[in-house]
């Protein structure tokens, strides 16, 4: 009976003999072989906790039924899942649940889709032996009701609640937000906020979803549809480059929600709150249905065929008189791969012009291809390869908002399985409540402080002996660990015990984020963070992750949207169209510059809002202000629509089918949910309209096109990794005259781009941009949440309301950014590593 | 600040005793009670920023337990199980028979904050029901007679 191998057991559930891992529960064991176990507390993420009883098996041997949820498979066991004791005890488990239960299915919007509906009818006797009222939570003394807000979209109902705690569980084990707790005990437990808190991390929405009843519902599903009256669509989120498989639910011509489409090699079943109530900029008000011309001051609406006509002749007449190189193109990173493989071809193939750029946030871009930081990103990156290593380091990102998935997988190593997290950071940010050490660098030293990393490994003798380490003294300054402290202002004690358990660990995940990416220096932090993970042998025993951002950051990249590309894309570029310009492109940064200098003349921007999202507003104003004319393709009015010649109303991700490239280089489909909007058009479509009037057409078919497009994202270009050690030189800037307080613009975690403040959802969690500052520095300034803060740059000036940070505790600035209101583009300078700002209170009036 | 010095101090002392924070929940809720004589939110923050776990992890603890008043209650705090054993043997009657002497409700204060009465579930005296307890004592096999000779004796040293 007993298996040869230690880490098997053998048990027979239902007659049938299993053989599973140790360790596995029986209801696992079960599920192994197709048998069903009904489960309310259960859930294949969480730790069991045996709460609700409704998964209860008879053991042979043992005294009374078991919860084969919370009970080990053992070797010899023999278990019944569906004898007449079992069928008795679920229906005397469900005879109590249901005690206190309204039984109001006609108006819960769980209804149709609710475990305890479905399982009382699967297993329930239609009949209570209890006779007395039912126990009622309600809040409202004036209500027969009990409907109650947890935070910005969740309502719970108390009386509908079967205490599975998988709403609190959840949010303590997975997501490491304490702001749900059960309260109480027995049965006038309560499922409620923590003391003057509300439940509105970027995670909230699972619990939602995890809810097995209608206890918890969010506001934007409640009381608009049936579900069952809905159809599914398999989509794909578009907030950031995790990922996140989703499914739409839509209804004829509306979408009612998004949940989560578990695909454990990516998100396990969570989304954030991004991917769950963006889907409503699709039915939002206010999207542009039909194309605009300019005419006089004002843009009027106009036909395709006049647009197409109007955008075919200008670029026609500049490119006749000055030559293609005077038109040039930003595409947001964050649209389907066919619509950046249509634009990237209509400007190579039709308007003979290499500058197009996807990089629309990124601080002077670097002139060269092929540069260190695309060949490390080109590597692949795996989030469920996070669980394998012992040490994770994260550098200059707050991946909780850059990544909010990424960052669970993370959370998931360090708190089950024991790996250790260490940030650098120039300011705190959540990650710092399961860091071993949160390192706090002075803004604009990182390379210095991973300077300072690597010589204090080979210092104690760990760095790997696959790279000459003897040359880093000559190649990095600085060069001592003393030095390193002085710079970065971390204690020489903490880069040391870092560099040991960098040194000493068999398996590191890099992670860096925004901070670094779209630093003006970020060619030299990626050879120092190179150096690093060369010494702790990590291109060997680790991943390397310079985590792209938008959706498809990686697609553009494969599909060449930018303006240099490596030889061998050419070449392939060259066989897949039969040709390539040969002017030398520009890049984002310069295609401004070139504009302001009125060397470009022209500018095609699909999908994104330069004005409100380039890091340096004034520049961008000044240089789209000489354009001669400027063509905007987008689904709201922006802030660099209103400057546009010619708008075009372009198609949401829900109205077309495609694909993103997500940040570890993995192509996911997505359906199309709802037909364009208006007179809408997916991108593609777009850039065919004018390439046929221009010339020719780009494509028969999107279908015809798509085999093109997988050849290019399918291509590996992992190229070696050179193992050298490379010179890093720190220049550090210092912070000069009345503009003292370094500034950093980020990313509020619910809102992402110029595109989901037209979600309503998303805005009730956070409608405008912020000041986030330490308790210390809010003392300062005599400031408390809420207080209007200017903050000056030396180019700019805003007037933003205070947050006070849980987590900053230095003295910089955060503002979080693409709030149309608040432009904080406006406080950066292109040229300037770090921006210094100075903060006045507005005083009232 | 709710908590005075000693009373911090002392959650400081009992904290170490344990190899886990959480364990140090119940010991720091014991002291801030006998300080304060109940416990709100405030003293929940208070004691999470001491012990350094999140507050609603101490706010779940101090709810579960009803031997914790989360309002201001008099200068005794009358407990009555009514649970099983107790029940059987009258613990019914006996809380009527309280409401009629001290002249309140379930759940209320006497205008001179002397006494509140409660309720509450089986505090493991089974075996001497029916019983009740009085801030920290216990007061078991009770009759009226009993009662009232309790009653008058803490009226004598309110
Ligand atoms: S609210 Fe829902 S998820 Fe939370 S305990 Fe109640 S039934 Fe379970
Ligand atoms: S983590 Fe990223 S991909 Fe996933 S739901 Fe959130 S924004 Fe979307
Ligand atoms: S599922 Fe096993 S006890 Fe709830
Ligand atoms: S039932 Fe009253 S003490 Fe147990």
């Amino acid at each position: 009976m007993s298996s040869a191998d230690d880490n098997k057991v053998t048990l027979t559930i239902d007659g049938r003999e299993v053989t599973v891992p140790r360790g596995m529960t029986v209801l696992e064991a079960a599920k192994s072989i197709g048998i069903e176990i009904p489960t309310f507390c259960w859930h294949p993420k969480l730790k069991p906790v045996g709460a609700c009883r409704m998964c209860y098996v008879e053991i042979e041997k043992m005294p009374k039924l078991a919860v084969s949820c919370a009970t080990e498979a053992m070797p010899g066991m023999v278990v019944h899942t569906d004898s007449d004791l079992v069928k008795q005890g679920r229906r005397a488990v469900l005879e109590f649940i249901l005690l206190n239960h309204p039984l109001d299915c006609p108006t819960c919007d769980k209804g149709g889709e609710c475990d305890l509906q479905d399982l009382t009818f699967a297993h329930g006797i239609d009949d209570s032996q209890f006779d007395f009222n039912k126990y009622r939570f309600i809040r409202d003394k004036k209500s027969t009701f009990d409907d109650y807000r947890l935070g910005p979209e969740i309502i719970r109902n108390q009386n509908r609640c079967i205490l599975c705690y998988k709403c609190v569980r959840s949010n303590k084990e997975v997501f490491g937000e304490y702001d749900l707790g059960a309260f109480q005990r027995g049965n006038i437990t309560e499922i409620d906020t923590g003391p003057g808190q509300q439940v509105d991390s970027i995670y909230s929405g699972n619990l939602v979803e995890i809810c097995p009843v209608g206890a918890l519902t969010n506001t934007d599903w409640r009381y608009n549809i049936r579900v069952w009256k809905t159809q599914k669509v398999n989509s794909i989120c578009q907030y950031c480059a995790d990922g996140c498989n989703l499914t739409l639910w839509k209804d004829r011509q509306k979408i009612y929600r998004a949940t989560s489409r578990r695909n454990d090699a990516i998100d396990e079943g969570w989304i954030c709150n991004r991917g769950r109530y963006g889907y409503q900029i699709a039915n939002a008000e206010g999207r542009l249905t039909v194309p605009l011309i300019k005419r006089g001051e004002r843009q009027e609406n106009a036909t395709w065929d006049e647009a197409i006509e109007l955008i075919a002749r200008r670029f026609k007449e500049i490119k006749d008189k000055k030559g293609g190189v005077c038109i040039g193109g930003l595409a947001y990173p964050g649209l389907d791969s066919a619509s950046l493989y249509a634009f990237s071809k209509l400007f190579r193939t039709i308007l003979n012009s290499n500058n197009v750029d996807f990089r629309i946030d990124y601080k002077m871009l670097p002139e060269e291809p092929g540069d260190l930081y695309t060949q490390i990103t080109s590597r692949k990156f795996s989030i469920a390869g996070i669980e394998n290593s012992d040490v994770v380091l994260v550098i200059g990102s707050n991946l909780i908002n850059e990544h909010p998935i990424t960052n669970l997988r993370v959370r998931k190593v360090v708190t089950q399985k024991g790996a250790k997290l260490y940030t650098l950071n120039p300011f705190a940010t959540k990650s710092g409540d399961i860091s071993t050490d949160e390192i706090i660098y002075r803004a604009g030293t990182v390379e210095a402080l991973i300077n300072g990393l690597c010589v204090s490994i080979v210092e104690q003798k760990l760095a790997s002996d696959t790279v000459d380490a003897s040359k880093l003294a000559t190649r990095v300054e600085p060069n001592t660990v003393a030095q390193a402290a002085k710079i970065s202002g971390v204690e020489a004690d903490r880069i040391v015990g870092l560099a040991q358990a960098l040194g000493e660990a068999k398996h590191i995940t890099l992670i860096t984020g925004e901070l670094l990416s779209t630093s003006i220096t970020r060619d030299a932090i990626t050879a120092a963070i190179m150096n690093l993970a060369l010494l702790c042998g990590m291109a060997e025993n680790g991943q390397i992750g310079f985590l792209s951002k938008y959706a498809n950051s990686k697609g553009a990249e494969k599909l060449g949207v930018m303006p240099l590309l490596s030889d061998s894309l050419i070449a392939e570029m060259k066989t897949l169209w039969g040709g390539y310009p040969e002017q030398k492109g520009l890049g984002a940064d310069r295609m401004i510059l070139s504009a302001k200098k009125e060397e470009i003349d022209a500018l095609f921007v699909m999908g994104s809002d330069p004005m409100l999202c380039y890091p340096d507003g004034q520049f961008v104003r000044e240089g789209i202000e000489k354009l001669d004319f400027l063509v905007v393709a987008d689904l709201f009015e922006t802030r660099t629509t209103q400057m546009a010649d010619v708008v075009l109303p372009l198609s949401s991700i829900a109205e077309m089918s495609g694909d993103f490239v997500n940040l570890e280089g993995t192509v996911q489909h997505f359906d199309q949910a709802i037909k364009p909007l208006g007179q809408s058009m997916p991108g593609y479509d777009i850039c065919n309209k004018i390439a046929s009037a221009l010339k020719e057409p780009l494509f028969e078919s999107v279908a015809r096109m798509q085999p093109d497009i997988m050849r290019l994202l399918l291509r590996e270009e992992n190229p070696e990794i050179q193992r050298e050690l490379r010179e890093v030189k720190t220049s550090v800037e210092q912070a000069s005259g009345e503009y003292t307080v370094p500034l950093f613009v980020v990313d509020q975690a619910h809102h992402f781009a110029h595109l989901t403040e037209r979600s309503k959802s998303l805005s009730a969690f956070c409608s405008e941009a912020h000041l986030e500052l330490s308790p210390s520095m809010a003392e300062k300034l005599h400031a408390e949440t809420g207080t209007l803060i200017r903050v000056e740059s030396e180019v700019g000036k805003v007037i933003l309301p205070v947050i006070i940070s849980e987590h900053i505790d230095n003295d910089v600035a955060v503002v979080t950014r693409n709030f149309s209101a608040n432009p904080v583009n406006d406080l950066q300078m292109r040229k300037q590593r770090v921006d210094y700002v100075r903060l006045t209170r507005v005083e009232e009036k | 600040m709710i908590l005075n010095e000693t009373s911090v101090a002392e959650i400081k002392e009992k904290m170490v005793r344990y190899p886990r924070r959480k364990s140090a929940i119940l010991p720091a809720l014991t002291v801030a009670y006998h300080q304060v004589g109940h416990l709100n939110d405030d003293i929940y923050d208070e004691i999470a920023s001491i012990i350094d776990i999140p507050a609603v992890e101490i706010a779940e603890a101090a709810t579960f337990y009803t031997m914790f008043p989360k309002h201001p209650v008099g200068k005794y705090l009358i407990q009555v199980c009514h649970n099983i054993s107790c029940a059987l043997l009258g613990a019914d009657s006996l809380v009527h028979y309280l409401e009629e002497k001290l002249g309140i409700k379930k759940g209320e204060t006497t205008p001179d904050n002397v006494f509140t009465l409660i309720t509450v579930e089986c505090l493991g005296s089974c075996a001497s029901a029916p019983m009740m307890q009085i801030n920290d004592q216990y007061y078991e096999f009770l009759t009226r007679e009993k009662v009232d000779a309790i009653l008058d004796e803490l009226r004598k040293q309110a």
